[in-house]
């Protein structure tokens, strides 16, 4: 008995010191960490700081274990990142400057699971992919939260499969095809321009580039984006390729800004999304070390560019 | 535990009924969890399964991959503290999900079927898979090592009953409920599994009506024992290479006894019959019972009361009745003049059986 009393107490008192910690709350020593790493970052940036351990990094934040699979990335309009895994309809808020996630909120019960591939930002609203082309749309949401979203069924995952998205200022969602279905494309950079405003019933044009244009000296037989971002200062298309650990630019006119190999050498680039104020933000997938998400300047310093010409299309127009 | 029992005595108003002890105890249960749940929000993720999926707690600094901090890059006390309550409170959740398991165990397997190391496998089983599977988590490769460590050790041991299978094999549900945070799922299978199973001990579910009785069962046995015809017989150096002076004895003690009740040899049978009854008012049964009998029964006697808890008690009866009265004749009156305070009654007659059996002694 004397034994039972012992323990409740025990567990009583535990109970209790964990319900006493207030949730979200930051200590001073935290706080002042946090302060310590914007100024550092700010350094970096503005070339004072010379400090920077192993290559062009600014700063690198290793994930949660729950974002292992780290797999898109995106900025909001006040400049945090969205981030979430592959398999779980939960978004990560993460203010990049300090290294610290502010808060999460859930799509749909919590429970939603899918192929979630990308997401992207447009205004308030948020575009979360499945690799079959399947969009889900909603807002952001309060910490903890679950927030209600639609689903946009594109009806394109017979054709390809996505790893990326972006919304260009037009408001038009960019899907860039990372392995193409149709044998005659196979060749070429196919991304689909889906318009919000003309509903699920219509057939995107596309944007084509050949990989002879975009390969040019690289080396690369092949390319596969696994994600894609608009620069928002030139709204030129910037995607990165897992595979072929790679960056390209191009304009929304078809035209290669940039071709080039990654910043640093990156185990498995799944995400890319670019801060107002020239932060490149490359998410990488942890498989042997910890995920993590690396800020760069941007843009990078000039590569291998190769120009090409514009081939844009309309399905109908190649039947 | 005195508290537990005080506790539990007065929730169901000192019933020893063990259904209403169960409900008693989960209506304490679920008052606790309500409890927790409001001093303890985070309790909540236990039992609906988000424990497991739910990241840490926000906000969260991330450790800096460039300039390390050594305070973000291991677990921090907080952590420390969260997974020790998290890891207790699992524990505790699994015990107080098992302890009414391992009693309605108690209750609805006596002997020869009860066996203290399944109670006690009952308890400690579903702790350790609760522990194991919160190690392994989502990890393939810690799940294909606990596979290969598994694969290692043999075990080898046989329940005696398929019914105590059943009971393991909930035990390591549960285990698993509970350490994939999923508490809930394990209260409503273990509550759900008690009940039913409380129910089906009660009313002897399944019990199949053509089963021979017991007194049928032995009457064959029996009979070739005591033959005396070669054909028949059970022979003497067999039952000597069966029987010990001791149990020997102790056969003759009880087959004497036996002769007593039965009466002198070349006479009839004094007692043909046995009479059994369930009821939940024994004492009032029985006098209602043994009035019908006065009238019915050349003579009986009273054999043996067995008391029950949680279902009727049984009062057994031998006698011979009266050449008049049939079987019906003998039920029919019981059932009308006892009416409710009898469950169930039934007449097992010494003919009916030599009959079934086509044993003539």
């Amino acid at each position: 008995m004397k034994l039972f009393r012992t323990i409740a107490i025990l567990v009583a008192a535990i109970t209790l010191t964990s319900a006493c910690k207030q949730r979200g709350e930051v200590t001073e020593a935290e706080a002042q960490e946090l302060a310590t790493r914007e100024k550092r970052l700010a350094d970096r940036i503005a070339g004072f700081a010379v400090d920077t351990v192993g290559g062009p990094a600014l700063a690198r934040w290793v994930l949660p274990a729950e974002l292992k699979e780290i797999s898109g990335l995106a900025v909001t309009a006040d400049g945090n990142l969205l981030a979430h895994n592959d398999e779980q309809g939960r978004v990560f808020v993460i203010d990049p400057k300090r290294g610290l996630v502010t808060k999460q909120f859930m799509v749909g019960g919590g429970d939603l699971r899918g192929d979630f591939e990308a997401i992207a930002v447009s205004g308030a609203d948020i575009f979360m992919l499945v690799s079959n082309g399947t969009i889900y749309r909603f807002r952001e949401g309060m910490d903890g939260e679950a927030v209600r979203y639609t689903t946009i069924d594109t009806k394109l995952g017979h054709e390809c499969e996505f790893e990326g998205i972006a919304v260009d200022r037009g408001g038009v969602v960019l899907l860039p095809c990372k392995n193409v279905g149709r044998k005659a494309l196979r060749d070429q950079l196919v991304i689909y321009r889906w318009e919000l405003k003309r509903g699920a019933s219509q057939r995107p044009s596309m944007l084509m580039i050949p990989h002879s244009q975009l390969i040019g000296p690289t080396g690369w037989k092949t390319l596969h984006p696994s994600d894609m971002a608009i620069d928002p200062a030139t709204g030129n298309y910037v995607i990165i390729a897992s595979l072929e650990k790679g960056l390209i630019e191009i304009t929304p006119g078809g035209s290669v800004v940039r071709s080039g190999p990654l910043p640093e050498a990156s185990e498995q680039a799944e995400g890319v999304a670019i801060t107002k104020d020239g932060i490149l933000a490359i998410s990488d997938e942890g498989n042997r070390a910890p995920a993590t998400i690396t800020l760069y300047r941007w843009p990078l310093a000039p590569a291998a560019v190769s120009t090409g010409a514009l081939s844009t299309t309309n399905p109908e127009d190649s039947r | 535990m005195p508290f537990f029992r005080r506790f539990i005595d007065l929730m169901s108003l000192g019933s020893e009924r063990p259904i209403l002890r169960l409900v008693a105890y989960y209506l304490g249960v679920g008052v606790i969890i309500i409890g927790l749940a409001y001093f303890y929000p985070e309790s909540e993720k236990l039992l609906l399964g988000r424990g497991a999926a739910t990241p840490a707690q926000t906000p969260l600094i991330l450790e800096d991959g460039l300039t390390p901090a050594p305070a973000a890059t291991t677990l921090s006390a907080g952590s420390l503290l969260e997974l020790t309550v998290t890891t207790t409170l699992v524990l505790l959740g699994t015990m107080v999900l098992m302890l009414p398991v391992s009693w309605v165990y108690m209750s609805a397997r006596h002997v020869p079927g009860h066996a203290q190391a399944v109670v006690q496998t009952l308890i400690i089983l579903p702790l350790v898979v609760a522990g194991i599977v919160l190690i392994v988590r989502d990890s393939l490769s810690l799940a294909f090592s606990l596979a290969g460590v598994v694969a290692a050790v043999r075990f080898r041991t046989n329940l005696r009953d398929t019914r105590d299978v059943v009971f393991i094999f909930l035990s390591i549900a549960v285990g698993f409920a509970a350490g994939v945070q999923t508490l809930a799922v394990g209260a409503v299978l273990t509550i759900v599994f008690n009940f039913v199973l409380l129910l089906t001990w009660r009313y002897d579910y399944g019990r199949n009506v053509l089963t021979p009785t017991a007194a049928s069962q032995w009457a064959g046995p029996l009979a070739s024992l005591a033959s005396q015809d070669d054909h028949d017989s059970v022979p003497d150096r067999d039952l000597v290479l069966t029987l010990s002076p001791k149990s020997a004895d102790a056969l003759a003690d009880r087959f004497e006894r036996v002769s007593d009740v039965l009466g002198k040899r070349g006479k009839k049978p004094r007692y043909t019959a046995v009479l059994s009854v369930q009821t939940n008012e024994v004492a009032e049964a029985q006098e209602l019972v043994e009035k019908v009998l006065d009238d019915k029964a050349k003579r009986w006697k009273l054999d043996e009361v067995v008391t029950n808890t949680g279902k009727p008690s049984e009062v057994y009866y031998i006698l011979r009745p009266r050449k008049s009265v049939t079987r019906d004749e003998l039920l029919t009156a019981i059932r009308d003049i006892a009416g409710e305070k009898v469950e169930h009654v039934d007449l097992e007659s010494r003919d009916a059986i030599e009959e079934e059996v086509g044993v003539s002694v």
